[in-house]
């Protein structure tokens, strides 16, 4: 502690650290918390190393403007369209959320996509971040399907007619499209409770998935460490050094490099080496 | 990575992380700044850009242009490269296979690529293959942009069409009920469906035991050729394997004999 502790606490001071001690001795959050936040990264992070952080911050205002949208859009084929006019031209600030949600879904593709793309160029993906990786992409699919469902809610004609079709190419897949085009549409075509159902889907199946799979995405990150990028000063001074060692062994290994070692003294070297 | 390198990773990591620093706050405040500028962007583009509503859903309507939003471009472009009009560009390509083995191939990196290198320019491969994945699909996005101009037949006329004729009847049906959104004739009309300048002389046949949803008098199953395979296909697209055609069940049962004449006799007789 630094020189502010000097002196007896206040009881306010008193009772704030006895609630942290019955927190954390019940669930361990301060401990928790310490090992998240200051848990020590390698110290040259390049900029690019932003974009998931970026990704998984959409991906939480698109929940709280999603929420707002809920409380006033009505997932009924005879209202559903009367409800987004009604968001767009009436609500206070309706439009502007509209636009946040539906910009923050190209927002959020675009992020997951670029973060994957530095993962991919920083060679993240290799041991020991192989799993991250997976859970990673299944949060790019999963973003992908929320645009598909998010897309029909709209229900004009363009959000219409591109999920009919989106649909029905899911139905040509073999063997088992047929059957997820009829899950997704509660029938073999549309009727009044497609658009329910894909409104379930999309705010409460697939942001559930996301939600669990970025919790696993991070627990992984801050359990591996964001990784170096491979070109950094310390990573290069390492990878320079070793080169140095493996060129002096193979010096060593030639028979004019070491002549003062005579062959009677060489094998006690190691015997006492592996003694230690 | 074998074992010895799996180790040399771990211990060249702790060291980094030994010479490094406190997640909070020197990683966190880089992540806020971003973030921050996200955020702005977005409600930059939703005041610039307002968000308006289209025109109502009207199901019994056909005139309407099937386009997803641009993330879904590259799929979408697929589909107008493999048109299921020969073998070689099966449709499944399109709607089944690649999207399928992306998202595959997109899981397995890690397994597939197990070298220790992490620099990029050492991994030349890997390198190759992610800018062809990414020009590819950022081409296939650019063409879905570039196809947006809406699509209008009138003005393709046809050649061998008596005034009056069922053939008359089914020209004007196909004309204005937005089939050539999705379908090009005589070099007018969109390419998400197949072309059908010619489709009279590909003496398309079914077999479909089910009923028709809407009844035509002479139409009957369980094997239709000519226009009465042109009158299922209309009403239960489906029966062309890997069709991603809505049905159109809005059309009297005249309108389908008509329109099945119509598109029996195209590259035929009207041309």
């Amino acid at each position: 502690m630094s020189t502010t502790d000097i002196g007896p606490k206040g009881p306010g001071h008193q009772a704030g650290e006895a609630a942290i001690d019955y927190v954390d001795d019940r669930t361990g959050a301060k401990t928790g918390l310490t090992w998240f936040l200051k848990r020590n990264i390698p110290s040259e992070t390049s900029w690019f190393q932003t974009l998931g952080f970026a990704a998984m911050a959409v991906f939480g205002l698109q929940a709280v403007t999603g929420i707002i949208l809920a409380m006033y859009y009505k997932p009924d084929p005879t209202t559903a369209y009367a409800s987004i006019q009604h968001i767009t031209n009436g609500v206070t600030w309706g439009w502007l959320v509209r636009g946040m949600h539906k910009w923050g879904a190209s927002a959020m593709i675009i992020l997951v996509f670029l973060h994957m793309a530095r993962v991919f160029i920083f060679g993240s993906y290799k041991y020991p971040r192989e799993l991250t990786w997976v859970t990673g992409s299944l949060i790019l699919v999963m973003t992908m399907f929320m645009g598909l469902t998010g897309y029909l809610l709209v229900w004009d004609q363009k959000a219409y007619w591109a999920t009919v079709v989106a649909m029905n190419i899911t139905a040509s897949a073999p063997v088992i499209g047929p059957y997820i085009a009829d899950i997704m549409r509660g029938g073999t075509n549309f009727n009044s409770d497609t658009l329910s159902r894909f409104y379930a889907i999309h705010m409460l199946v697939i942001p559930g998935g996301i939600a669990t799979f970025i919790g696993l995405h991070l627990f992984l990150v801050s359990k591996l460490g964001i990784s170096e990028p491979p070109w950094s000063k310390r990573a290069s001074r390492a990878r320079r050094a070793e080169e140095a060692a493996a060129r002096s062994a193979a010096r060593e290994r030639q028979p004019q490099g070491r002549r003062e070692v005579s062959v009677e003294t060489a094998p006690q070297t190691v015997t006492s080496e592996g003694g230690q | 990575m074998n074992r010895a390198q799996h180790e040399a990773y771990k211990r060249d990591y702790a060291q980094a992380k030994k010479e490094g620093k406190p997640f909070f706050p020197y990683a966190i405040y880089k992540d806020h700044i971003v973030a921050i500028l996200v955020f702005a962007c977005i409600i930059g583009m939703a005041i610039w850009q307002r968000s308006f509503v289209g025109p109502p859903v009207y199901t019994a309507t056909s005139t309407f242009e099937p386009r997803p939003e641009w993330y879904f471009f590259f799929l979408f472009q697929l589909l107008k490269i493999f048109k299921n009009q020969n073998v070689l560009e099966p449709v499944i390509m399109a709607t089944f296979i690649v999207p399928n083995l992306l998202m595959v191939l997109l899981v397995a990196t890690p397994f597939i690529d197990r070298s220790p290198e992490r620099r990029i320019s050492k991994r030349p491969f890997a390198l190759s293959v992610g800018i062809l994945v990414f020009a590819g699909m950022a081409w296939l996005t650019y063409q879905g942009f570039a196809g947006a101009a809406p699509i209008s037949s009138t003005g393709v006329t046809f050649t061998g069409i008596t005034p009056g004729s069922a053939a008359a009847a089914g020209e004007t049906i196909f004309q204005t009920s937005g089939c050539t959104s999705c379908h090009m004739v005589k070099g007018v009309g969109g390419t998400v469906g197949p072309n059908l300048t010619n489709v009279g002389t590909l003496g398309r046949q079914a077999t479909y035991a089910g009923k028709l949803p809407v009844a035509v008098p002479g139409v009957t199953g369980p094997l239709y050729k000519g226009v009465d395979w042109f009158v299922l296909h209309t009403e239960v697209p489906t029966v062309d394997p890997g069709s991603a055609m809505p049905p159109f069940d809005n059309f009297t049962a005249l309108q389908y004999q008509q329109l099945g004449t119509f598109l029996n006799g195209l590259g035929v007789t009207y041309k």
